[in-house]
């Protein structure tokens, strides 16, 4: 500031006045709040805009390479950094012919490129999609269409062979999956039998000797519709002359998105955004739905809340309407406190050392000991899960519930008790109903931090791919000791453990977008809840 | 219509009721203080065998046949004693029977026989001066637990004929596979006329074998021998108490190390990497060959406490690292790692004695022909206090260390379980994440509280509280596929990037000075973050573009190399900033919450005291509201601290969990916490492993207990004092 010829003493005051307004540290604070907030939007927008961008068919792009031509949906491009030039990622895919599904192409050596509107990506039930060209259709070696009519061929005859496919899957997984129980059971029942009882063997062995003969013909069966389904076949070619012939019925989408509409594609999204919810895994976890990771949240989730709920409210009615203030009270809430804070793994630890091995070890001694050494509850379980959620989250639904019971106004208590009911039929009939809102807002905040938790649940029974799913139309329907699968889990498994992370990513992203869709709707209701609750009540969080 | 009418029993069932109620509800609500104990008892009485310490106690009534040294069987039921007069016999140790009898040994008498190994290895002097040496193996049908059915089969080798009877042999070794058709090469040192030499068996042959002589001794006594593994060394236990390592093929002497006293006695601990060495005074240390630099040096791994009279043998467990010595008068079992002694008796005049394989039972014969067995109980001979927290030289190491590694590829591994490191990580990834949390979140809820308006406060706190409540799980795998390859290639932009914002917020201020007043008041004061937005943005974008200008000008073009060639430090992809950065996420809207209750909870009276004053909006908030808050922030971030604490999935997924002790921003940790997550599931129940990680669970859980105690009670006290406002 020269220009104004002030003296320097002048200057330092004017210094002095600037950092006593201080107006620049309230940017500054303005700024950490700034950076804090686009730091949360821009992940879960991030999150959001990958995740769901992964269904939307992307043009199939040819272009030239000094290796040969390249055909593919172009996946991720990098700007020129330093001394790296810019490149562009193509997605391949054809796992089996060409090893890998990416490949970084320069831009420089890009030549021309196209948009063959023939170009078809195949969705596969194994070695992932394929892109290329349909060369042909061909039943029994028979050729039905070959060239441009052979896509529309492929897409009329795809239903039929996925029907007989879904049989055969059906037969696989339910009818011998059945079956092998029933026998295991009879096996059990053979080895709990007392040596000389020759009847009961006798007929043991007869019903046994029932189960191998339907066995058989299931076998015979299957063996039939597998044949059946493998006299269609689609004759694939990739852009650089390979040819690949696979049966119709282990496709499971056929895609040209280079003539497809903008309708078109987005029926092919909600097709595949519908699989991807409703149905099951393929190829360890990286492509097909997660139908049965939701289902074992979900499930986790409730059984958890059957359990939070009433330890939850008592202890919260304890502390507001029976304790007298006093140390008791302080210990209960500094142990409401604790439990709030103590990590969630070593909540893990416990669960597993108490309900696995302690309760669960014990359960199989008295109840499952014929099943020993195989353990039955003595190893990781959907219930020992719940329950060590449900210790997690118990403060969540307490801290909720008093804030709940504090807001209840005590002209309504005492109108109660007045009109000579006890203190209980007061809690019932006029606290209770009253804080259930608030009760409810708990409950909901502990649901959503029970679904979000993973750790704990790598100790007491969460595996990356369940055989069976804890509740199915098998007697008795429930089966608390088997072990589930769970979003959150899956998100680590795929993108860590998995052998092809680089192909599982958008998986991972749309598990993630789905965990918190969940997680954040849940607590953007609790939220809405609970301000209704203040504004309707005038209570305060203190 | 009687008195004790249908109403009575109702009010009488509703008191009842009630009365239930009470009961139930108040033992409920003192439930949860039992679930906390409860959790804090079980986890700790999971962890507390760990320090229970080894228990020997005698057991009565075990017999064997004086003069004969003794291989247990794994049970402890049956043995099989060797001496030179009676060769081989399978005996009941209770009562010392005879059991089956074994076939096939070398004619008797023998001249002499070594002690078995604890591998059953032994070496037979027949009567024709022939070295027989044997592996005995038991062979019990399935399932038989009478040792009455049991057999042994020994395996010999082709006898060997030395061309000159020895006087005394110190050491033997068969090298598996060195010969042709299975059989192995044995190579045998001992004392002969002609002074120390070996010999080695040439298979196919029966010929007669000449000793070669050792040299390059000095002139010095021999007096106890050691095959290295390969059986390319031999180690020398001299008079003059110096340990010697001799190439044998070559005659060189590769290393040599001193002892106190004379050397009377060498062997191996399990996995043959441990020289065990005992003195004639009882001295007892352990050494190990270590083959780093150019030279192998023959290096003091442990010093054990002393025996009584001189040390006459050793025999290891063959399950983990402890092994069982014993002198004339005094036996010991100790643990290698540790250098724990597990055990202690004395028995005087003792011959020989006997550790069985799992380690748990111990015999000792002694001149008088009596046998007496102890039982050993030491469940985790390899944690003590000192090995969880001090440095321990470990086998293969060049010095004492702090070290995690829990399992190896081997059964002959040496576990090592140092918390440090892993306390170490815990710390390092807390203070990155407090580093980059603590001022976003504090500074943010100062805003929020004081200057931000009602609406644009009523729209951020919600906003952060959803940011509570993302999964920790999403924000690893984000820090871990996606932020962290991104800082790799933007590292120096997100260095660069507050330069940045600092230029921009200088050029942009006087502007904005020069805006009108009105604009000002109406669009500035409580909107500031909105404006704070865009330029962050805009930094962002100027760090962007000016990054690769400031690498070349002052990092020489790669900023990796540049850390490499001029810091020495190595820049791992998921690394400490990545793990800041997201755990920052986690502890952020905790603290910010915390704080910003704690910060509008101060009295409306002293900030209108302070603004009436003359102080500004800025002067009040930083010189009255924050200092009366301060405890109310303090809780806080105890609280955000016991979070970043305790965080698993996120360092789990952003870290490369290797357990290294470095302050350096750049490389990864090992916290407590993902390190249960990452070993428990393949801890074995009960095993040292899995009693070490619940200890660890246990410090976990009473770090985070205090702090959440001590914040708790800051907080309760601060509630108490705005109470009087």
């Amino acid at each position: 500031m020269a220009r104004n010829g002030t003296s320097l003493p002048s200057g330092l005051q004017r210094g002095r006045e600037f950092l006593r307004r201080g107006s620049a540290f309230v940017w500054l604070s303005a700024a950490a709040l700034a950076l804090s907030l686009l730091m949360i939007t821009g992940l879960v927008g991030f999150i959001a805009v990958k995740g769901l961008g992964f269904f939307w068919p992307r043009a199939l792009v040819q272009a030239t390479t000094p290796e040969g031509p390249l055909l593919g949906e172009i996946s991720a491009r990098e700007a020129a950094l330093g001394e790296e030039p810019a490149k562009v990622q193509f997605r391949v895919a054809n796992r089996d012919l060409y090893g890998q599904d990416f490949r970084w192409i320069k831009v420089a050596e890009l030549g021309a490129q196209q948009r063959p509107a023939d170009a078809v990506l195949v969705e596969r039930l194994e070695n992932g999609a394929f892109i290329g060209f349909v060369a042909s259709v061909s039943e029994n070696g028979r050729v039905l269409a070959s060239g441009d009519a052979a896509f529309e061929e492929a897409l009329g005859r795809l239903p039929e062979a996925q029907s007989l496919q879904g049989d055969i899957r059906t037969i696989e997984k339910d009818e011998v999956g059945t079956l092998n129980r029933r026998l295991e059971d009879l096996r059990l029942r053979r080895r709990g039998l007392a040596p000389a009882d020759a009847t009961a063997l006798a007929r043991l062995e007869a019903e046994e000797k029932a189960l191998r003969v339907r066995y058989e013909a299931l076998q015979t069966r299957l063996d039939g519709l597998r044949a059946k389904s493998a006299e269609l076949q689609i004759i694939l070619r990739t852009v650089d002359g390979q040819t690949k012939e696979i049966p119709l019925s282990a496709v499971v989408r056929l895609v040209a998105p280079n003539r497809t509409g903008i309708l078109g594609k987005a029926g092919i999204y909600a097709a595949r955004l519908w699989e991807f919810v409703s149905g099951d895994p393929r190829e360890s976890n990286t492509e097909g739905g997660i139908f049965p990771a939701i289902f074992g949240t979900v499930l986790m989730v409730l059984i958890m809340s059957l359990m939070v709920v009433p330890l939850g409210v008592v202890t919260a009615l304890f502390l507001r309407e029976y304790a007298r203030d006093g140390w008791l009270v302080r210990s209960v809430r500094v142990a409401v406190n604790n439990l709030a804070g103590v990590p969630s793994i070593v909540f893990g630890v416990f669960g597993l050392g108490f309900f696995v091995y302690t309760m669960g070890g014990a359960i199989d001694q008295a109840f499952f000991a014929d099943r020993l050494p195989t353990p039955t509850y003595g190893t990781g379980g959907i219930l020992w899960a719940s329950l060590t959620l449900a210790l997690l989250t118990v403060p969540v639904v307490v801290v909720a519930t008093e804030e709940a019971l504090s807001s209840v106004p005590r002209s309504l208590r005492e109108a109660s008790l007045a009109l000579g009911a006890t203190k209980w039929q007061t809690i019932w009939k006029v606290v209770l109903p009253g804080a259930a809102p608030g009760i409810l807002t708990g409950l909901i905040l502990a649901m959503a931090r029970g679904a979000g938790e993973v750790a704990p649940l790598m100790l007491t029974g969460v595996v990356k791919l369940a055989p069976a799913m804890p509740l199915d139309g098998q007697f008795p329907y429930f089966h608390f000791d088997r072990k589930f699968m769970h979003l959150g889990f899956h998100i680590y498994d795929v993108g860590f453990q998995s052998p092809n992370s680089e192909a599982a990513k958008p998986m991972v992203y749309m598990t993630a977008l789905l965990l918190l869709l969940v997680v954040v709707a849940l607590n953007l209701f609790a939220l809405r809840l609970r301000r209704r609750l203040r504004e309707r009540l005038g209570g305060s969080t203190f | 219509m009687s008195a004790a009418s249908p109403k009575d029993a109702v009010l009488r069932r509703a008191k009842r009721v009630d009365r239930l109620m009470a009961v139930i509800i108040s033992v409920g609500g003192l439930a949860i203080i039992a679930a906390v104990l409860g959790m804090l008892f079980f986890i700790g009485k999971e962890a507390f065998p760990l320090f229970r310490g080894a228990r020997g106690s005698a057991k009565q009534g075990l017999q064997a046949p004086a003069q004969a040294a003794l291989l247990l069987d794994e049970s402890g039921k049956a043995a099989v004693a060797v001496s030179a007069a009676e060769g081989l016999r399978l005996i009941r140790l209770t009562d010392g029977s005879a059991l089956k009898s074994v076939a096939g040994s070398p004619a008797l008498p023998w001249s002499w026989v070594s002690r078995p190994t604890a591998a059953g290895e032994l070496l037979v002097l027949d009567g024709a001066g022939r070295l027989h040496e044997g592996r005995l193996k038991w062979s019990k049908p399935a399932g038989e637990a009478n040792p009455a059915a049991w057999d042994l089969e020994p395996v010999w080798q082709p006898a060997l004929q030395p061309a000159q009877a020895p006087q005394r042999i110190l050491a033997f070794r068969l090298m598996e596979g060195g010969g042709l058709e299975g059989s192995g090469v044995l190579r045998v040192a001992a004392l002969t006329q002609e002074g120390p030499a070996w010999l080695e068996s040439v298979p196919g042959t029966t010929a007669a074998v000449a000793w070669k002589p050792l040299t390059n001794l000095a002139g010095q006594t021999v007096q106890a021998a050691l095959w290295s593994s390969d059986g390319q060394q031999l180690f020398i236990g001299t008079a003059t108490g110096r340990l010697l390592a001799l190439d044998v093929a070559t005659g060189a002497l590769t290393a040599e190390a001193a002892f106190p006293e004379p050397i009377t006695a060498l062997a191996f601990a399990l996995g043959g990497n441990s020289i065990l060495a005992g003195g004639e005074r009882g001295a007892l240390q352990a050494f190990q060959l270590l083959r780093t630099g150019d030279a192998p040096q023959l290096q003091r791994l442990h010093v054990f406490q002393p025996l009584a009279g001189p040390v006459r043998g050793f025999m290891p467990s063959l399950r983990d690292k402890r092994f069982l010595v014993w002198s004339d008068r005094d036996l010991a079992v100790d643990h290698l790692t540790t250098e724990a002694r597990l055990f202690r008796a004395s028995a005087e005049g003792l011959t020989s004695a006997s550790l069985s394989t799992r380690g748990d039972l111990v015999t000792a014969s002694s001149a008088s022909g009596e046998t007496r067995a102890w039982t050993l109980q030491a469940t985790h001979p390899e944690v003590t206090f000192t090995s969880l927290v001090g440095k321990v030289h470990y086998e293969g190491y060049d010095k004492p260390e702090f070290v995690w590694q829990s399992s190896g590829g081997t059964d002959d591994f040496e576990p090592k379980f140092s918390l440090v490191p892993l306390v170490f990580g815990t710390l390092k990834g807390t203070l990155y994440a407090m580093l980059f949390a603590l001022p976003l979140a504090v500074l943010g809820a100062l805003y929020t509280s004081q200057f931000a308006t009602p609406r644009l406060r009523n729209a951020i706190k919600p906003t952060v509280e959803i940011m509570a409540a993302l999964p920790s799980v999403v924000l690893g795998f984000l820090a871990g596929l996606v932020m962290a390859p991104l800082f790799e290639k933007l590292a120096v932009s997100v260095l660069v990037f507050p330069a940045a914002a600092l230029v921009l917020a200088l050029l942009a201020f006087p502007v904005w000075m020069r805006l009108p007043d009105r604009f000002k008041s109406l669009w500035g004061t409580g909107r500031e973050v909105l404006w704070a937005v865009p330029l962050l943005v805009a930094a962002g974008l100027l760090s962007l573009t000016a990054a690769p200008a400031f690498e070349r000008a002052f990092l020489g073009g790669d900023y990796r190399h540049w850390l490499l060639s001029a810091q020495g430090i190595t820049y791992d992809q998921r690394n400490s900033l990545v793990v800041g950065f997201a755990m920052g996420f986690a502890v952020i809207p905790i603290i910010f919450t915390l704080s910003e209750d704690a910060l509008s909870s101060v009295p409306k009276s002293l900030t209108s005291a302070s603004l009436a004053c003359g102080a500004s909006p800025w002067q009040t908030a930083w010189r009255v509201v924050l200092p009366t808050a301060s405890p109310g922030i303090f809780s806080a971030v105890m609280v955000g601290l016991g979070r970043a604490i305790g965080e698993t999935m996120i360092v789990l997924m952003a870290t490369g969990n290797t357990p290294v002790l470095d302050w350096s921003p750049f490389n990864g940790m090992r916290t407590l916490a993902a390190n249960i997550a990452v070993e428990i599931p393949e801890a074995p129940h009960h095993g040292s492993l899995y009693r070490v990680l619940f200890l660890a669970a246990f410090l976990l859980f009473l770090l985070t207990f205090l702090l959440n105690t001590l914040a708790e009670l800051v907080r309760q006290r601060l509630r108490k004092k705005y109470e009087s406002f």
